[in-house]
């Protein structure tokens, strides 16, 4: 890592390349974003508890034990571990992030590998996605998905130009490449969808020139078309998606009965605790779904609330990263905030059936605890980027 | 922004403005549009069409269960229990909450089946239906069993065996007035009878609990969403059936079918005169609601017999045979009722006066009928001489009450038909009432035709059912009101309050009280009379009223190729004040019959006297004996046990027994033959034992057939043996045993009651009225 070279270049922007500038003196954490993000947390946690106690309590799949708040413990646990990470990470200088940028990808494919090794990964509905640690299980692709995003912000910074030469696309290409055939291979649709969508993002804010998009565009539609006409589950998923009341015992179940969580919330919602499709009539509750269980429970209101706090949270990641000392806190934090959006949308577009189903959890929200301690670790660099802007208003 | 972006290139000086547009543009895109998009379809899901989500959540998340209504009770008309409802238990498995509760298949099946008594085989098929979660092991299984597999259930921890309350139906006197009371199906439904008449009243309204559950079915923890629609218990009813009464009919009834070899059995109605209420109703062979789809051994042997291809052909029989037995024939069977018949004739001809009591006939045997090429014979083809209208009517004249017929004319005739609801149902509350079937007006009114009213006039050439008959013979018996029959008296609530009470309802009055009166008179004679047709059915004590009849069924012949007799009677008594009225139809008689040929008067009297000899003293109606009657009644012996054999002389005097010998020298009574209250013929010789022990060794029994009354009760007394006496209860040369309840030279313990049968035995052989 040519780290003194970064150091010595000054540019007159201010989102010049001095990430490696040590000399200012970090402010304080962006007071706004840290709160908005403890805030969706709890209520997060509230959810969790709320969305998971009848699967805990009847427990179908022997797990918890019949223990109502099993889900709910741990994911409280995680939780204040994450808000622990949250700040150390914020702790931690953005040059830090840029000089493991290289490691964090190059462990994340290595996992990556791992996680195809039987014994290493867990199996689960024929998809090799899980590593269990004995204490915890967690998915290789979430680190991947930090790792894309620090290592192509990096590697944007080394190009001094713009990423108009096609040579300078070939190590995003095959970093890129490499991650989506591990995926392929588990295999894990969605995590290469947002993989993909992170990588490109990240090149379109390095100023990869707009016409290679378009052409992007139309091969990714061709392989889009492709990936359609190839796999029958693929079909069954549009279908599934454009009329899921046509079988909603089967491939159209969990839409169904999302929406009937949704709808029958109406304006004010049943109540927080309420719900009555969480008695397992909804599946994945607590994890993909938990924001149709918050639809029902808190209504229309309270759905948008959060909603509008996701939003806020979202804008102000993008507001942090566009005032960013540096071109590289600039483009991790966009890479970061450009994450955390996506997967709120496309989770909320999952559960309101608006795009065809996948499963895609909400952050900060879902059940998980190696997700939420990787989500709070990457909020945790937002805060450190917010703590390198030199005025706030 | 696209612009903005070539912009950009233009100016490759600042990328980091560039930079800093596509994250503006990210942040729109990301953090305003999207969340613009989702928000606008939460509003679509959430607000526009949340009715709909909502109703389709909430029928997918409540359950509903019933509380099935307890079905009413059908009371007798002294409230005995004729049918009720009791609760069980209905036994399944849930293979699907076996499985994933991980419970062990075998285990369960095994256990159900040693409880059950079931086929272990069948029950562990059914575990493997893993997407079921109901499969029924058993079906109204009695309480104590029930308890059982709960106790299997719960000691085990089984999630998978399910018990839920269900109820059955039963029938405390088993076939008794089976065909009155019908029964319920599988789901407790009436299905026939009253049962099916009275199934709105009967089955109430089944309750509900509609309850939020989860997706699994069971509870939904932490709410308590429940609702309740109790249960309306079903209403129960009173009958006017008599549950005695009924037991004497078919007992009765089921005597006639065995002596005289009825093959298509027998049909009989007791009716209260006065308000039309039905005492009793029987059909036999009849069938056992408990288990309505058995069919008896008979008719499994004919099943057996016949010859089939198929098994559906098998089925197809037993199906036919069920039906037959479910049968009320009492209610459905339209025949010609022949000599009976002449009663309403006899009551038409006196109210129009066309007849009157000092009428007089002449009969040669046959009479010419304007229409018809041959004369019309009467039955008794040497004929009946001259003779009074109580005599045409004792001897059954067919000669005369075809000239009766005439002058009362076809028009008339009709009209007093339809006025004693011969032409319409009679509106008994029991489904199933066939309709009559009678000439056409055009064809019955041919002035210069009359064979069909000479018909017409002694039952023939039409067809009704039996309750028509003895509804429109109710009428001439109590003083011309035709009543509407009915079966139900009470409809009672789950509390046993009563809700409604049927009065007697009166259709019209068809003729005059006097007319009634006379006909009681001249039908009495019929009865009691000197060489009548109707002999068979006296009873001492009881002023008994009746007709015969016998009836051919020609479609039978037609069919069958064999002549098929209906030998009936009718009769009510007393014939002083008419209170309950019997009709008995003995069916296709065989060859066995012990009283050689069918006639109403060799079978249908007998039948009759025997039900109303036990009917009336039940009923209350006192018996005024008339000369030469007291000595044929049969008395209870006392208790005499304790008293010295002095006081148990004076005791048995006053009883009208005396004493034949007294064995022992004790003070005291210990022992007696026949047994205390032992009803045995007036005049028997009781034998007092003082201090020993009445012999044990057998007798044999003697033959006391073709006696008279009183020379049987000695013959038997040779033995130490005691007649009691049934059928025609009178004293007359006449009237001799044509049966004993225990056949001759049987080995039977002294003192034993051998019941005989009265008959008279100068009943002509081919009296066929």
């Amino acid at each position: 890592m040519p780290a003194k070279d970064n150091t010595v270049t000054y540019e007159s922007s201010r989102l010049a390349d001095y990430t490696y500038d040590n000399s200012i003196e970090r402010g304080a954490i962006d007071l706004p974003f840290a709160l908005m993000t403890l805030l969706l947390l709890t209520v997060g946690v509230i959810m969790v508890l709320s969305a998971s106690f009848a699967r805990a309590y009847y427990d179908p799949t022997n797990e918890t034990g019949g223990n109502a708040t099993y889900y709910f413990v741990r994911q409280a646990l995680f939780a204040l571990c994450g808000v622990g990470v949250m700040f150390v990470c914020s702790r931690f200088p953005m040059g830090f992030y840029r000089h493991i940028s290289g490691i964090v990808v190059a462990v994340s494919g290595v996992l990556l590998v791992l996680v195809l090794i039987p014994g290493i990964g867990e199996r689960v509905n024929g998809a090799s996605r899980w590593i269990n640690l004995g204490f915890t299980t967690f998915q290789p692709s979430e680190i991947a998905k930090i790792g894309v995003i620090m290592y192509f912000s990096a590697l944007i910074c080394r190009n001094k130009e713009r990423l108009t030469d096609i040579r300078s696309l070939v190590p995003f290409a095959v970093v890129l490449g490499v991650i989506c055939l591990l995926l392929v291979a588990e295999p894990h649709m969605s995590a290469i969808i947002i993989i993909l969508a992170i990588g490109l993002v990240m090149l379109f804010l390095g100023g990869l020139p707009l016409r290679w998009f378009v052409i992007g565009g139309s091969v990714g539609a061709a392989l889009l078309g492709f990936g359609y006409a190839m796999f029958g589950y693929v079909r069954n998923r549009f279908a599934a998606w454009l009329n899921p009341f046509a079988d909603a015992s089967d491939a159209g179940y969990q839409i169904v009965q999302s929406l009937y969580s949704i709808g029958s919330g109406g304006l004010l919602g049943l109540g927080l605790g309420n719900s009555r499709q969480k008695y397992l009539y909804l599946p994945e509750e607590h994890n993909d779904f938990i924001f149709s269980v918050v639809c029902e429970e808190l209504g229309f209101i309270g759905a948008m609330l959060i909603l509008v706090l996701f939003a806020l949270l979202i804008v102000r990641g993008y507001w942090l990263s566009m005032h960013a000392r540096d071109r590289y806190s600039a483009l991790v934090g966009a890479g970061i905030t450009t994450h955390l959006a996506m997967q709120v949308i496309l989770n909320v577009a999952v559960c309101t059936n608006s795009i065809p189903c996948t499963g895609i959890s909400l952050p900060l929200f879902s059940y998980g605890g190696t997700a939420l301690l990787l989500q709070m670790a990457e909020l945790g660099i937002i805060l450190s980027l917010s703590r390198d802007i030199p005025e706030k208003r | 922004m696209f612009k903005k972006s070539r912009d950009n290139k233009k100016d490759p000086a600042s990328p980091n403005r560039m930079m800093l547009r596509r994250t503006l543009f990210l942040m729109i895109v990301c953090g305003i549009v999207a969340f613009i998009a989702l928000g606008a379809r939460l509003f679509k899901l959430q607000i526009l069409d949340h009715d709909i989500y909502e109703t389709a959540a909430v029928e997918q998340q409540l359950r509903e269960t019933t509380v099935p209504a307890k079905r009413g009770t059908i009371y007798d008309r002294n409230m005995n229990i004729l049918a009720m409802s009791a609760s069980v238990s209905n036994i399944y498995i849930s293979p699907a909450e076996i499985e994933m509760y991980d419970e062990d298949p075998a285990f369960i099946a095994s256990g159900l089946a040693n409880i059950l008594g079931l086929d272990y085989a069948t029950i562990y098929e059914k575990t493997s239906h893993t997407d079921s979660w109901y499969s029924t092991v058993a079906k109204k299984v009695e309480d104590d069993l029930a308890d059982r597999v709960r106790q299997f259930k719960e000691e085990n921890h089984l999630n998978g065996v399910k018990i839920e309350e269900a109820s059955k139906r039963y029938y405390p006197y088993g076939s008794l007035a089976s065909h009155v009371l019908g029964f319920v199906g599988a789901d407790d439904n009436g299905m026939a009878g009253l049962e099916y008449y009275y199934d709105d009243l009967l089955s109430g309204v089944d309750g509900r609990i509609v309850r939020a559950t989860n997706a699994y079915g069971t509870d939904m923890m932490f709410t308590d969403f429940e609702d309740y629609y109790d249960a309306q218990d079903g209403q129960s009813i009173v009958t006017t059936i008599d549950e005695t009464v009924q037991y004497y009919l078919e007992s009765h009834l089921q005597t006639a079918v065995e002596e005289y070899d009825l093959q298509d059995g027998a049909a009989g109605i007791v009716m209260d005169v006065k308000t039309g209420g039905i005492l009793g109703m029987a059909s036999l062979g009849n069938f056992d609601p408990n288990d309505y789809l058995a069919i008896s051994p008979e008719a499994q042997e004919r099943v057996n017999t016949t010859l089939v291809e198929s098994e559906e052909q098998r089925d197809a029989l037993i199906a036919e045979e069920r039906n037959l037995q479910w049968r009320n024939k009492a209610l459905t069977e339209t025949y010609e009722p022949g000599s009976v018949f002449k009663i309403i004739t006899l009551a038409t001809g006196l109210e129009t006066g066309a007849v009157n009591t000092s009428s007089t006939f002449y009969c040669g045997g046959s009479i010419n009928v304007l229409g018809r090429t041959d004369p019309l014979n009467c039955w008794n083809v040497v004929g009946h001489g001259n003779e009074t209208l109580t005599e045409a009517a004792m001897f059954s004249c067919n000669v005369a009450f075809t000239y009766i017929g005439q002058k009362i004319g076809a028009e008339r005739f009709y009209q007093y038909m339809r006025a004693f609801g011969l032409f319409d149902k009679t509106g008994v509350d029991l489904t199933g009432e066939a309709g009559s079937l009678w000439w056409s007006e055009d064809v019955f009114f041919n002035k210069a035709n009359l064979s069909q009213l000479a018909a017409a006039s002694f039952g023939q050439t039409f067809t009704i059912t039996p309750i028509q008959l003895i509804t429109a013979v109710s009428a001439v018996a109590n003083g011309g009101y035709l009543m509407e029959p009915f079966l139900v008296k009470e409809v009672l609530d789950s509390e046993g309050t009563v809700v409604s009470q049927r009065e007697p309802t009166v259709v019209r009055q068809v003729i005059s009280e006097e007319t009634s009166r006379t006909c009681c008179e001249i039908l009495e004679q019929v009865v009691s009379g000197r060489n009548a047709t109707g002999k068979n059915a006296y009873v001492a004590g009881y002023r008994v009223c009746g007709k015969t009849g016998t009836s051919e069924d020609v479609n039978y012949e037609v069919e069958h190729g064999t002549k098929k007799y209906i030998a009936s009677f009718l009769g009510f008594a007393p014939a002083n004040d008419p209170q309950v009225a019997v009709l008995v139809l003995c069916e296709n008689p065989g060859k066995d019959s012990v009283v050689g040929s069918a006639s109403g008067g060799s079978m249908g009297a007998p039948t009759v006297g025997a039900i109303l000899q036990d009917v009336l003293p039940y009923l209350g109606v006192k018996p005024q004996y008339g000369e030469g009657e007291e000595g044929l009644v049969d008395q209870r012996v006392p208790r005499l046990v304790g008293k010295t054999p002095d006081e148990a002389r004076e005791l048995l005097a006053n009883a009208g027994f005396s004493v034949k010998s007294v064995v022992g020298e004790g003070a005291a009574v210990t022992a007696q033959l026949p047994a205390a209250n032992a009803k045995v013929a007036a005049g028997s010789e009781i034998i007092l034992y003082c201090g020993e022990t009445p012999p044990q060794e057998p007798v044999q029994m003697p033959n006391l057939l073709g006696l008279s009354y009183e020379v049987a009760r000695i013959r038997a007394g040779w033995e130490d043996l005691y007649i009691k006496g049934e059928g025609v209860m009178m004293n007359s040369i006449y009237i001799l045993t044509t049966r004993q309840s225990i056949e001759p030279g049987m080995l039977v313990a002294p003192g034993t009651v051998v019941t005989v049968t009265l008959s008279d035995s100068s009943m002509g052989a081919t009296a066929r009225t």
